[in-house]
C-alpha cells in the first residue's frame, strides 16, 4: 500500500465536545493490521533503512572493538584521572538511563492516566527504553576495571571470597535498580508484543517466520478469558513500573547526592533527575519516530497529534529542569556553604562554562520554541529541537559530574578533564548499538501496538 | 505403516479404523464486536458453560457478557510481593549482619561510624526486589493461568481463524459442554448472527513434535551438558600451570622503586632525568632530623652515661674474625671488646618515672616480644628457642642444602654474666640486638624498651629473692606445695631455703 496517505483531518485542532481522532486515513481494523505488519512482511525495507543500518552497524562493531581494547588495556585508555574518576563513562550511563525513562512513562504512567494517545507510540518507546538501558548498563559494566570480577556486584555466596556487597552504598542500589528496570521493561514490552506477534504469525506466508513468530507468540489465540487476565496483568505491571521508573533515576541521582562533593550533595537531585530523564527521553522518542513514521508508512497511526502531545511534555519537563537549575543556585547562595557556592560559580564562569552554557541554551531556551504551534507540529523543526535537547541533556550530566569532580575540596588536585579518542569513540559507539537495535526492531517486529490501536480506533460503520 | 512384515497389525488397523480426527467444538465467526457480545450473551443465557470468545483486541464488556469471574492473579501477586519484603530485607540483613553463619557467613561493613544495621539504607534494594519479584509473579502467573504457552492448538488449523488476530470475532462452544449438540448448537449460532459456523476438529494422527525440532532439541541438550562437564573435570584435575593472569598491569607498572636511579621518561628516545644525580628521588639535606627523631638525651635513647666518652669503632683496631685459638687470644679479644663498650648507665634515665605502671607495661611488652625466645621467667626456654634448638641438633645437612641449621641459644637472664650487666647494656641489646637476637629498636618505642628493661630487672631480682606469698600457711591445702615451683617456699618466715644457693646452681646455669 502507499506509504503516504492524504490527511484530510487535522487532528491537532481541538473541537469542543469531540475527541480528536487518533487513527487517520479512515483505516479499519484490517487496514491497521496491514499498515503495521507490512513493515515486517515486505521483502526489502526502504533505502533509508539500509543507509541508516549500514551507518549504525559498523559503529556498533567499533563500540565492541573499543570495549575489547578497554578490557585488554584497562581503564587507562579513557581520559579519567584523579580527581575525575568518573567522566564520560558515567555521563553516558546517566544519559542513556534517562533516555529509557520516556518509554516507561508512556507505557505505564500514561496507561494509568488513561491517555489513549499513548497506544500509537508506546511499543516503539518501550523498545527504545530497553535498548537505551542496554547502552546504559554497558558503561558501568565496563568501567569497573577488573571486568572478570563483575559478579562481585551481586550478592552471590562464594566460598573463596567470603564477602558480600555493601548494601548501604548507592552504587549497589544502582545495580539493583537498573537491573530490575531492565528486566521489568523487557517483561512489560514482551507481554505487550505477544498479541501482535500472534498477528504476524497468523499472517506469515512462509514457514520460518511462522515458526519464529509462532514460538514467541506462545500460542496466543485472543481468547476473551486470556484477554481478561492479560489486561489485569498489564495493569499490575503498569502499576509496578510507575514507582519503579521514578525509583531508578532517583537512585541514579543518589550516586551523586549521597556523596559530599560540592554540587552533588543536594536533596533536589531525585526530582530534578527524573524530570530531566523524561525530558531527554521524550526528545529521543520524537527524534526516532518522526523518521520511522515517514519511512515505514505509519503516519496514520503515529499522527501529528501524537508528536505534538510529546512536544508539550517536552516543554513542561524542560521548564521543570530549568526551574531546578535556578533552585540549585538559590540553595547554593541561601545555604551559605562556601565550597557549594564556589562550585556553582565555577559552573557558570569557570573553565567548563562553555559546557554549562550549551546546557542552558539547549535545555532551557531552545524548548521554548515549542510554545509556537507551527514549530511543535512541524516534523523537521521538532526533530532539530529534540536533537538539541538531547545534546543539552548530555551536557547537563557532563556539567554535573565533571565540573564538580574536577574542582573538589582539595585545590592541589584540581585538573582540567580531557577525554581521549576512546572516550569519544565509545560515546559514538553507544549510539551505534542503540540505533542498530532500534532499526532491527523496526524491521522485524510490530512498531505500533496493533491490538491497542484497534481498541482506540473508530469503530467500523456498516 | 507401510512395513511389509507387520501384517497382523495392519489388518487390525483396517478392521477397526481409528478416526483420524475428533470433533471438539463449533466455531462461529462474527463481523464486529457487537455481534460477538450479543452472541456471548445468548450463549450464556442458553445455558452454555464451556465456551470462549476470540477477538483481535479485548472487547469492552465481554467479561460481563460471558460471565467471566475476576481472576485471582492480583492476590497471587500480593502474596509474592509480601514474601519479597522478607526476601529483600532478609537478604541484606544476612549479607551484612549474619557473621555467625558457619557457611557463607555475612560480612559486617563498618562505614562512616554508621550503625551496622539501619533500615533506611536498605529500603531501595528491598523496594527493587519487591518490584522484580512481583513483576515476575504477574508475568508468569498470567501465562500459567492462561495455560500458555501452548504451541499446538486445533484452532490454528482453521484457515478463517487466522483473522481472529486481525479483524474478525469468533465464538467457540466446546463439545464437552453438556448442552452441546452439533446440529442444534449450529442452528443456534446462526440464529445469533454468525457469518459462518465451522467444526473444530482435533487431529489425532499428527501429535508428534517435528523431527527437525527434536534433533535441534537433542543437540542443544547435549551442548548444554558441556559446560558442567568441563567444570566437573576442572574441579577434579590438577594443573601445574599457574592461574590465569588476566590483566598483569598491576604487576608490571611503569614506576621506580624508592631510592632507585634511572630515567623518568623518554623524549624521542633521549632519557630524561629529574635530578642531576639521575636518582628518582631527592635525599634529605644533611642534618635533617625526621619527625620525632631528635634524640638528644643520650641516656634515654642510647643507655649511655651522659658526658662519658663513646669509643669509636672505626678508629679502634679491627677485631679478629676467626675464633680465638687459645686463652691468651680469647683474653685479648675480651679486652678489645670491652674497650669498644661505652660507659652504660646503671640507673634509669631521669626522663623516666619508674613505678608499678612501668613494670606492668614492661611485663605486657615483654610477654609480646621477648617471651617467645626467653620464656616467661627469662630462663631462655621460650618455645621458639626450644624448637630452633631441636631443629639445629636434629637436622642433618639436607640434600642440596649448603648450611646446617644453626642457633645460638637464647640467654637466660639469670646467667650471672647477664645478671651483672648494667641496665644501659640491656637496653642496648634490646635496641640493636646481639648475636642471633635481632634489633627491636624499630618495633618497640624507647619508653617501652626501658619498661622491658625494668621488667627484666624485676625478673632477675625475683629469681634471687623470690617474693613471699601473703597467704597464711593454714590456708594452703595439703599437697599444694608440691604443685608450686620448688624455689618458692609456701611457708613464711621459718624457711632458710629462700636464699639457698643451689637454686641458682640448678636453675641459673
Amino acid at each position: 500500500m502507499a506509504t503516504t496517505v492524504e490527511q484530510p483531518v487535522d487532528n491537532t485542532v481541538e473541537i469542543p465536545g469531540e475527541r480528536a481522532p487518533l487513527v487517520l486515513g479512515g483505516l479499519d481494523y484490517a487496514a491497521i493490521t496491514t499498515t503495521v505488519c507490512q513493515v515486517a512482511e515486505r521483502r526489502r525495507p526502504p533505502l533509508a533503512w539500509y543507509i541508516a543500518f549500514w551507518i549504525s552497524f559498523p559503529i556498533m562493531l567499533m563500540f565492541g572493538a573499543l570495549i575489547g581494547h578497554l578490557f585488554l588495556k584497562g581503564v587507562g585508555v579513557w581520559g579519567n584521572t584523579s580527581p575525575e574518576y568518573w567522566a564520560f563513562d558515567i555521563v553516558n550511563f546517566v544519559f542513556w538511563v534517562g533516555i529509557g525513562h520516556a518509554g516507561t512513562l508512556i507505557s505505564a504512567i500514561l496507561f494509568l492516566f488513561r491517555q489513549n494517545w499513548r497506544t500509537g507510540i508506546n511499543r516503539a518507546a518501550e523498545a527504545m527504553t530497553i535498548f537505551a538501558v542496554i547502552c546504559a548498563g554497558t558503561f558501568p559494566g565496563i568501567h569497573i576495571g577488573r571486568v572478570w570480577a563483575f559478579y562481585w556486584l551481586f550478592p552471590i555466596p562464594t566460598e573463596h571470597l567470603a564477602m558480600w556487597p555493601q548494601f548501604r552504598s548507592p552504587l549497589l542500589w544502582d545495580v539493583f535498580a537498573v537491573g530490575t528496570y531492565f528486566t521489568v521493561s523487557l517483561l512489560f514490552w514482551y507481554m505487550g508484543l505477544v498479541p501482535d506477534l500472534a498477528t504476524l504469525r497468523d499472517r506469515a506466508q512462509t514457514k520460518l517466520p511462522r515458526m519464529l513468530y509462532g514460538i514467541f507468540a506462545l500460542g496466543w489465540t485472543g481468547s476473551a478469558r486470556s484477554w481478561h487476565r492479560y489486561e489485569i496483568a498489564y495493569m499490575i505491571l503498569a502499576a509496578f513500573s510507575t514507582p519503579l521508573v521514578l525509583s531508578v533515576h532517583t537512585i541514579v541521582s543518589f550516586d551523586f547526592a549521597v556523596s559530599q562533593i560540592p554540587g552533588w550533595h543536594t536533596t533536589i537531585f531525585p526530582p530534578y533527575f527524573v524530570a530531566g530523564a523524561i525530558f531527554s527521553g521524550f526528545a529521543m522518542v520524537v527524534t526516532l519516530l518522526v523518521p520511522a513514521r515517514q519511512w515505514f508508512g505509519l503516519k496514520n497511526l503515529i499522527t501529528i497529534r501524537h508528536l505534538e502531545n510529546m512536544n508539550k511534555i517536552i516543554i513542561a519537563t524542560g521548564l521543570m529542569v530549568g526551574t531546578a537549575y535556578a533552585i540549585e543556585f538559590f540553595i547554593a547562595w541561601y545555604g551559605g556553604v562556601e565550597s557549594e557556592s564556589f562550585a556553582f560559580q565555577n559552573r557558570v564562569f569557570g573553565w567548563y562554562s562553555w559546557a554549562y552554557w550549551i546546557m542552558v541554551t539547549c535545555n532551557v531556551l531552545v524548548p521554548q520554541l515549542f510554545w509556537f504551534k507551527y514549530i511543535r507540529t512541524s516534523p523537521l523543526l521538532m526533530v532539530i529541537i529534540c536533537l538539541l535537547v538531547n545534546v543539552g541533556m548530555w551536557f547537563e550530566r557532563f556539567v554535573i559530574i565533571v565540573t564538580s569532580l574536577s574542582r573538589d575540596y582539595l585545590p592541589s588536585s584540581w585538573t582540567y578533564y580531557r577525554p581521549t579518542i576512546v572516550d569519544y569513540g565509545m560515546l559514538l559507539g553507544s549510539f551505534g548499538l542503540f540505533m542498530t537495535l532500534f532499526l532491527l526492531f523496526c524491521r522485524f517486529l510490530p512498531t505500533v501496538a496493533i491490538s491497542e490501536v484497534k481498541n482506540v480506533a473508530p469503530r467500523p460503520h456498516h | 505403516m507401510v512395513s511389509t512384515h507387520a501384517h497382523p497389525d495392519h489388518a487390525k488397523a483396517h478392521s477397526a479404523p481409528r478416526p483420524d480426527s475428533e470433533l471438539i467444538g463449533l466455531l462461529a465467526e462474527f463481523e464486529d464486536q457487537d455481534a460477538l457480545l450479543d452472541a456471548c450473551e445468548h450463549a450464556r443465557s442458553s445455558g452454555y458453560k464451556k465456551f470462549d470468545a476470540y477477538s483481535p483486541f479485548p472487547v469492552h464488556g465481554i467479561d460481563q457478557a460471558m460471565g467471566i469471574r475476576r481472576t485471582m492473579l492480583p492476590f497471587f501477586v500480593l502474596a509474592i510481593a509480601l514474601g519479597a519484603v522478607v526476601l529483600g530485607v532478609g537478604m541484606q540483613w544476612y549479607a551484612n549482619r549474619a557473621v555467625f553463619s558457619p557457611l557463607f557467613p555475612g560480612f559486617d561493613f563498618i562505614i562512616s561510624g554508621k550503625p551496622l544495621w539501619s533500615l533506611p539504607a536498605n529500603i531501595p534494594v528491598a523496594f527493587e526486589v519487591i518490584v522484580l519479584s512481583s513483576c515476575f509473579a504477574t508475568f508468569l502467573g498470567m501465562w500459567y493461568l492462561n495455560r500458555l504457552p501452548r504451541l499446538a492448538n486445533p484452532l490454528f488449523r482453521i484457515e478463517r481463524f487466522k483473522r481472529a488476530s486481525d479483524d474478525r470475532f469468533f465464538l467457540m462452544i466446546e463439545k464437552s459442554d453438556p448442552q452441546f449438540d452439533a446440529d442444534q448448537t449450529q442452528e443456534q449460532m446462526r440464529g445469533w448472527g454468525a457469518a459462518a459456523v465451522e467444526a473444530v476438529r482435533l487431529d489425532l494422527t499428527d501429535h508428534q513434535i517435528p523431527l527437525g525440532l527434536r534433533r535441534i532439541g537433542l543437540i542443544t541438550g547435549l551442548l548444554l551438558l558441556l559446560p558442567p562437564a568441563l567444570i566437573y573435570r576442572a574441579q577434579h584435575a590438577t594443573n601445574p600451570e599457574p592461574r590465569l593472569h588476566f590483566m598483569p598491569d598491576m604487576d608490571w607498572q611503569y614506576r621506580f622503586g624508592a631510592q632507585n636511579v634511572g630515567p623518568m621518561w623518554y623524549n624521542d628516545r633521549v632519557p630524561q632525568f629529574f635530578f642531576a644525580d639521575k636518582s628518582v628521588m631527592r635525599l634529605p639535606v644533611e642534618g635533617t632530623v625526621p619527625r620525632g627523631g631528635l634524640e638528644t638525651d643520650i641516656e634515654l635513647f642510647r643507655g649511655i652515661k651522659a658526658g662519658s666518652k663513646i669509643p669509636d669503632p672505626s678508629t679502634a683496631p679491627p677485631l679478629p674474625t676467626t675464633p680465638p685459638a687459645d686463652e691468651q687470644e680469647a683474653a685479648a679479644l675480651a679486652l678489645a671488646q670491652a674497650a669498644l663498650e661505652p660507659e652504660w648507665v646503671t640507673t634509669f634515665p631521669a626522663a623516666l618515672t619508674v613505678d608499678q605502671a612501668m613494670v606492668e607495661r614492661g611485663r605486657d611488652r615483654f610477654n609480646i616480644y621477648c617471651v617467645v625466645c626467653h620464656g616467661y621467667a627469662g630462663e631462655g626456654d621460650g618455645l621458639v628457642n626450644e624448637r630452633a634448638l631441636e631443629l639445629a641438633i636434629n637436622s642433618p645437612i639436607q640434600k642440596g642444602a649448603t648450611t646446617n641449621a644453626t642457633w645460638t641459644k637464647a640467654k637466660s637472664f639469670h646467667d650471672p654474666e647477664v645478671a651483672k650487666q648494667p641496665i644501659g647494656r640491656i637496653f642496648d641489646t634490646i635496641t640493636n640486638g646481639r648475636s642471633t637476637m635481632g634489633p627491636y629498636g624499630s618495633q618497640i618505642s624507647t619508653r617501652d624498651r626501658w619498661a622491658i628493661v625494668l621488667y627484666v630487672k624485676s625478673l632477675q631480682k625475683a629469681w634471687i629473692d623470690p617474693p613471699k606469698p601473703t597467704i597464711p600457711a593454714a590456708n594452703v591445702p595439703p599437697g599444694a606445695s608440691d604443685a608450686r615451683p620448688s624455689n618458692v617456699s609456701p611457708t613464711e618466715g621459718k624457711s632458710d631455703e629462700k636464699t639457698d644457693p643451689p637454686l641458682l646452681d640448678t636453675k641459673g646455669n
